[in-house]
């Protein structure tokens, strides 16, 4: 992408993901570069810097691999349609290992060191949790792709914002209509011990009650238990459905004894899809799963109804028709949580027109044109579906889908409604000073 | 509290937790068992004669060595700047990619199959020829040796440190924070060369080079020493047969070489649910490596005594058994060196998987090391192709080769802790008796070792 004087030139259409997001090396020059001339219309070229705060190594590194592959092709389809305002976009990364300390580390970076506009993509909860007050501090917007409650709960503060991914509160409680109506009334959850966990255990009973239908027991598993069995006497013989959660590498076992128990005369079996990311659902093992249900953001694998924009964000992203890489089918993609990059970005593009965003000391701006936010279409910049935005509580809400494993793929059968996952929201960030 | 979502993925661990792990712990550890039981059985003096039996290749004198050094030295000043001024993020940078995954996994493995590249291939050896001839202190006769009683202990510690960056340090990956401690150490080591002499500190303080000797001692080529004007001649040679040959360690020596095979054991202890599970951090939960500083401090100091007290212990009960006459130092210092196969499987099978994905990313990061749109391997654009670690299929064919790895690297030790034991009690009941403890401590870092790759960890 270098044209004959050595510099990189954005206005080429065929612009690399690697150098659109690679992009910005400590202090390097872009600014000057021949191939900003298309931008001068606008009132500045220089580029609107955003800070990735990656998780490139530690715990998070497969999804965090994921979230750059599409976060690099959105910036590169934002470029390659003209920039944020007429200006190019750049991405600087910053690794946080996947951990709170460095996070709120990096968020301190791109504020004063890098002096980035926005700070964008983390997915950890803990990391967002521990970087949250940084950003306020620093009083730097901070877009998360996390799916976590925190953001919606109001505990964190005005500046963090999740406007592209439905946070999980809303996603189970829109499972619940589906599963009374056509997978069973009583309802046996098995979950592990801990915070996660615990989020289906508080959210899920709720929101079945006013469906009719009843948790009738919840297991609770230790989160360094690798075998499962003695547990599995606990389910009540009157279960209908089995509702499912468990994460971390003993998974595949997890499955695998589940149904050495049950054979083939098995309960229902919902799950949610966080158990599986980045995991071949053919792998030995799962074959137990087949014919099971499992919630998913956006569809792993292609559909025969996927609109214009869901192929063109496939493509663009690079993945295939069962969801893995193209040229690497076994590099399996987190499709239900990375959309939320994609759309995130463009809910970025929007509210920094709104706004006539110029600078960082627009981002008081910045804030209160993301809070006017109301909803966003489905389409090339949406293309997991419409949503809905609450500026109060910095979160949006979206369509979820529910799909079936059938030969081998997970075939969408049900997609809810936004209306199945509203809920009252717990407190309104816009009385919060900027 | 705050509800906390958790994306733990079932990872590829989780395709080895349903093989049948069990089989090969129980099949390794036999293997390991009948090494012995054979080796004890066969006649000492025709093992000794066949293990060093070597084939004479080319001969080469060190005319190139400073031009090589000298080219690593531009590459790595080239490397130090891109950690500066390059890509912050730790995949695109070539700095934290070259040190931690080609030179400390890719050039290990090198050095331990091809032999001593690294004494070529150091920064140091050529810039230090040419300012030592520059201020002339060229002869090495005139050099201020680094005191004997320092032995290596000094590249002991300077190891502990290396080890604690990368295993516990919050960021060794983050460009900026590696480029300064790697250009710190290199201005460090070579001020230190010019006083005390490149043989004199390199051979004792500098960690690396004492390191990748240490494993170069097991390679299948062996070069002599380059005497006068004759050319040094490269043998092939059995794997380990260097070893036999090797004088028993100073205290310093045992001490090195029991510490890189306790961290990298370490390195994977430190992920496993058990180890998390003893101070009750829910793995699935993980709470980053700055939570976790105190923990895995402690836990390196603490694997590193186990090992050596292990160590020590079967040393000292097996000259009991034997009746020996030899000092304990002695028997040790030797025997010591039993522990480098292990050393080098546990380093190879552990990083694998790394060098895999890490050295894909390597290469094309080196065609961009500015991130400036630069091409110049024309590997800048090529894919990542991460699904090769990934799926049931690779954890199956990737646990087999560890698994073998382990296995082999535990029955070469063996087989050297048999070579070295005939040197310390000619006669052959004795030395067998002498060997069983360490025999049994084998067979049970054996077993240790592919517990590690077999069990639940985090991430």
């Amino acid at each position: 992408m270098a044209d004959k004087n050595g510099f990189f030139d954005l206005s080429k259409t065929t612009l690399s993901r690697r150098t659109a997001l690679k992009g910005l090396a400590a202090g390097a020059g872009l600014a000057v570069a021949p191939g900003f001339v298309r931008y001068s219309q606008a009132q500045s070229s220089a580029p609107i810097k955003i800070g990735f705060q990656s998780h490139r190594t530690g715990i998070g590194a497969a999804y965090g691999r994921w979230y750059e592959k599409t976060t690099a092709a959105a910036v590169k389809a934002i470029n390659d349609a003209g920039g944020i305002n007429g200006r190019p976009v750049e991405v600087i990364i910053e690794d946080d290992g996947t951990d709170p300390a460095r996070g709120a580390e990096v968020v301190g970076k791109f504020a004063s060191q890098h002096k980035t506009d926005i700070v964008f993509g983390t997915l950890f909860s803990h990391v967002v949790i521990g970087s949250a007050p940084a950003a306020g501090e620093a009083k730097i917007p901070y877009f998360v792709v996390s799916e976590g409650h925190h953001v919606a709960s109001t505990k964190l503060n005005r500046y963090v914002f999740q406007p592209g991914i439905t946070d999980v509160k809303s996603q189970i409680q829109s499972m619940a209509p589906w599963i009374a109506a056509n997978a069973g009334k009583k309802v046996t959850q098995i979950f592990p011990d801990f915070a996660f966990g615990y989020d289906h255990r508080d959210y899920l009973p709720p929101a079945l009650k006013a469906q009719g239908a009843d948790v009738i027991a919840q297991i609770a598993i230790p989160p360094t238990e690798s075998s499962f069995t003695k547990y599995f006497p606990q389910i009540p013989a009157e279960t209908e459905v089995i509702y499912h959660v468990m994460v971390g590498p003993a998974v595949l076992t997890f499955v695998k004894e589940l149904g050495e128990f049950y054979g083939s005369n098995r309960p229902q079996l919902f799950g949610f899809m966080d158990s599986l990311e980045a995991t071949d659902i053919n792998s030995p093992g799962l074959e137990f799963l087949d014919g099971s249900h499992f919630w998913e953001g956006s569809p792993r694998y292609a559909q025969p109804d996927d609109s214009a924009a869901q192929k063109a964000y496939r493509a663009a992203v690079g993945i295939d028709d069962n969801g893995a890489a193209v040229g690497d089918p076994k590099d399996v993609s987190t499709a239900s949580h990375m959309f939320g990059c994609w759309e995130t970005l463009y809910v970025v593009k929007k509210a920094m027109e709104d706004a006539g965003y110029k600078g960082p000391e627009d981002r008081a701006k910045l804030v209160e044109a993301t809070e006017a936010l109301t909803e966003f279409a489905e389409g090339p910049e949406h293309p997991q579906g419409p949503k809905t935005f609450n500026g109060k509580i910095h979160q949006c809400f979206g369509i979820q889908n529910i799909s079936k494993v059938e030969g081998g793929k997970l075939k969408v059968v049900h997609k809810t409604k936004i209306e199945d996952g509203l809920y009252e929201p717990e407190g309104d960030y816009t009385t919060q000073a900027l | 509290m705050l509800p906390t979502p958790a994306f733990a993925h079932a990872s590829d661990r989780g395709h080895v937790l349903l093989l049948p792990t069990g089989y090969y712990v129980t099949g390794g550890a036999l293997a390991v068992a009948i090494s012995f039981l054979v080796l004890a059985l066969l006649p000492p003096d025709a093992l000794g004669r066949f293990w060093r039996r070597h084939l004479p290749l080319i001969a080469f004198g060190d005319r190139l060595r400073t031009i090589v050094s000298l080219v690593s030295f531009a590459g790595f000043v080239f490397l130090i700047a891109a950690g500066l001024f390059g890509s912050r993020d730790p995949l695109s940078n070539p700095l934290p990619l070259v040190i931690w995954t080609l030179l400390w996994v890719g050039l290990a493995m090198l050095q331990g199959l091809l032999g001593d590249l690294w004494s070529w291939l150091n920064p140091w050896y050529g810039p230090w020829r040419i300012i030592s001839r520059l201020i002339g202190r060229e002869d090495e006769a005139q050099e201020t040796r680094p005191p004997a009683w320092l032995g290596c202990w000094p590249a002991v510690f300077l190891f502990f440190a290396f080890a604690w960056f990368e295993l516990i340090d919050p960021a060794p990956d983050d460009p900026a924070r590696l480029a300064f401690a790697a250009g710190l150490y290199w201005l460090a080591t070579f001020i230190a060369m010019l006083v005390f002499g490149y043989r004199g500190w390199s051979r004792s303080c500098e960690f690396l080079t004492v390191f990748f000797a240490m494993v170069a001692r097991f390679a299948l080529l062996e070069r002599n020493e380059v005497e006068r004007d004759e050319d040094g001649r490269l043998n092939l040679c059995w794997p380990g047969a260097k070893l036999l040959a090797a004088e028993p360690l100073p205290a310093s020596g045992i001490a090195f070489l029991l510490l890189s095979l306790s961290s990298v054991s370490f390195d994977g202890l430190s992920k496993t649910f058990f180890w998390l599970g003893l101070f009750s951090i829910n793995p699935l939960e993980y709470p980053g490596r700055t939570a976790l500083i105190g923990i895995g401090s402690f836990g390196l100091v603490l694997t590193f005594v186990l090992l050596a007290a292990a160590f020590f212990l079967t040393v000292v009960l097996g000259q009991h058994l034997a009746a020996s006459r030899h000092s304990f130092g002695q028997a040790t210092g030797l025997l010591v060196w039993s522990i480098v196969p292990i050393a080098l499987a546990y380093h190879v099978a552990h990083y694998l998987k790394a060098l895999l994905v890490d050295g894909q990313y390597a290469i094309a990061a080196l065609s961009d090391p500015f991130a400036l749109g630069w091409n110049l391997f024309g590997t800048a654009d090529m894919q990542i192709e991460a699904g090769v670690v990934a799926g049931a299929d690779s954890a199956w064919w990737l646990w087999n080769l560890q698994a073998g790895i382990i296995i082999a690297g535990h029955m070469l030790a063996v087989l050297v802790a048999h070579g070295l034991a005939w040197r310390l009690h000619p006669v052959p009941s004795r030395a067998a008796l002498s060997q069983l403890p360490l025999t049994v401590l084998m067979i049970a870092y054996t077993v240790f070792g592919l517990w590690l790759l077999a069990t639940p960890t985090a991430g």
